[in-house]
């Protein structure tokens, strides 16, 4: 039997969301499937949390107070300390423009919150982290 | 006079999409969390949920899902009057999409004693389209053909080459229209006594819609119609790639 110091590290996520409730679901989902997760609502929180708390993945919601996820992407991908770190938009923004918007300013991938389901969201995030793991070897 | 009402009337309706489309954009956050916290709750991660329970979270989720399906629709609408709809075109087997709506609504079909007979010519061109909006298409069409038969129904899809096109039709023995439903069909929120008397639930937005997307793809929609005989509606979508 492992004991709690033998087990992986917890992979550390980073939820930039505004929602009370959206923030409870996913971040529930994600620490019941052994996720790290931490949280901000707004965007200069959310970039100033990439900076200090060095997250695997980062999922970022577009419409948020001070800063949208368009510009906090593009900062994000700006920066060398923090341009290598995965970002999945997670939004309700669905129009094929802004799908476009998020993927050519970085993103790996584009959810969009009322068409995706939640229970796959422990699956996506576990994919884009192996992918940036594989990549980065 | 007549010019300046003509215009405030014109600021009205400007203004009512955009409240519909601010709306619409605002009932999407709370949506997703409805539907989030019940897939949740179905998924049996915190704790597995009796028969009984399941049914109910199972018909609250179906609620929720309509409830998405007509915010979307109305910010569809609010873009189509705002000239802003988007298409995303790729390359797409029609023949296919046609096959898959009707896959998915031949369990409808059958409960309400009807039958879905099919034909698609084959060997038909790819087209460049926006897929999933010309599948929403078909689905309102042959879902509004099999909703609006009484008795026993009898629903021919078709889809063949015309020339530069394909041609879509879908053609049922269903209630028809009148003539006065036939002026207003395409109306955006139209939805005749006759309509509500059959089925309630609805927003009379799916063929305003529904032109809206095949006019963008390029083609065009009509309809043939005989009360108490039945409908036939037809659409176009060109070959050749729309520039």
């Amino acid at each position: 039997m492992s004991t709690p110091e033998q087990q992986e590290p917890k992979h550390k996520i980073l939820l930039i969301e505004d929602d009370k409730f959206l923030i409870k679901l996913y971040s529930d989902k994600l620490t019941r499937e052994g996720f790290e997760v931490s949280m901000a609502i707004t965007g200069e929180e959310g970039l100033s949390k990439v900076k200090s708390e060095k997250p695997e993945l980062i999922l970022l919601d577009v419409i948020l107070p001070q800063k949208n996820g368009f510009d906090i992407l593009s900062a994000l991908k700006l920066d060398s300390t923090t341009k290598s770190i995965p970002v999945v938009m997670l939004t309700n923004l669905g129009q094929e423009s802004d799908v476009k918007t998020g993927l050519e300013l970085g993103a790996v991938d584009y959810l969009v919150k009322t068409d995706f389901s939640i229970t796959r969201l422990p699956e996506v995030v576990r994919k884009h982290i192996a992918l940036h793991t594989k990549k980065g070897k | 006079m007549a010019k300046k009402s003509k215009s405030r009337l014109t600021a009205n309706m400007k203004n009512i999409t955009e409240v519909t489309s601010v709306i619409s954009h605002q009932l999407k956050t709370p949506l997703a969390g409805i539907k989030s916290a019940l897939e949740v709750l179905l998924s049996g991660d915190l704790g597995s949920l009796n028969k009984d329970q399941q049914e109910y979270v199972t018909l609250a989720l179906s609620s929720a899902a309509k409830m998405i399906g007509l915010v979307k629709n109305l910010l569809d609408a609010s873009r189509i009057d705002e000239k802003r709809m988007q298409l995303t075109l790729t390359k797409a087997d029609f023949g296919k999409i046609v096959e898959r709506v009707i896959g998915d609504l031949e369990s409808f079909a059958r409960a309400k004693n009807s039958q879905i007979i099919t034909r698609i010519e084959s060997n038909l061109p790819v087209l460049s389209i926006d897929e999933t909006k010309i599948q929403e298409v078909v689905n309102n069409l042959v879902f509004n053909a099999i909703r609006y038969t009484r008795g026993k129904g009898s629903i021919v899809v078709a889809v063949s080459k015309k020339g530069g096109n394909l041609l879509f039709s879908c053609a049922d023995n269903g209630i028809g229209m009148t003539p006065s439903e036939q002026k207003n069909i395409f109306k955006k929120f139209y939805r005749s006594p006759r309509v509500v008397e059959l089925a309630t639930e609805g927003s009379g937005l799916g063929l305003f819609i529904s032109r809206a997307i095949i006019r963008q793809s390029g083609g065009k929609v009509w309809f043939e119609s005989k009360q108490n005989q039945g409908t036939t509606f037809y659409f176009t979508l060109p070959i050749k790639p729309i520039q």
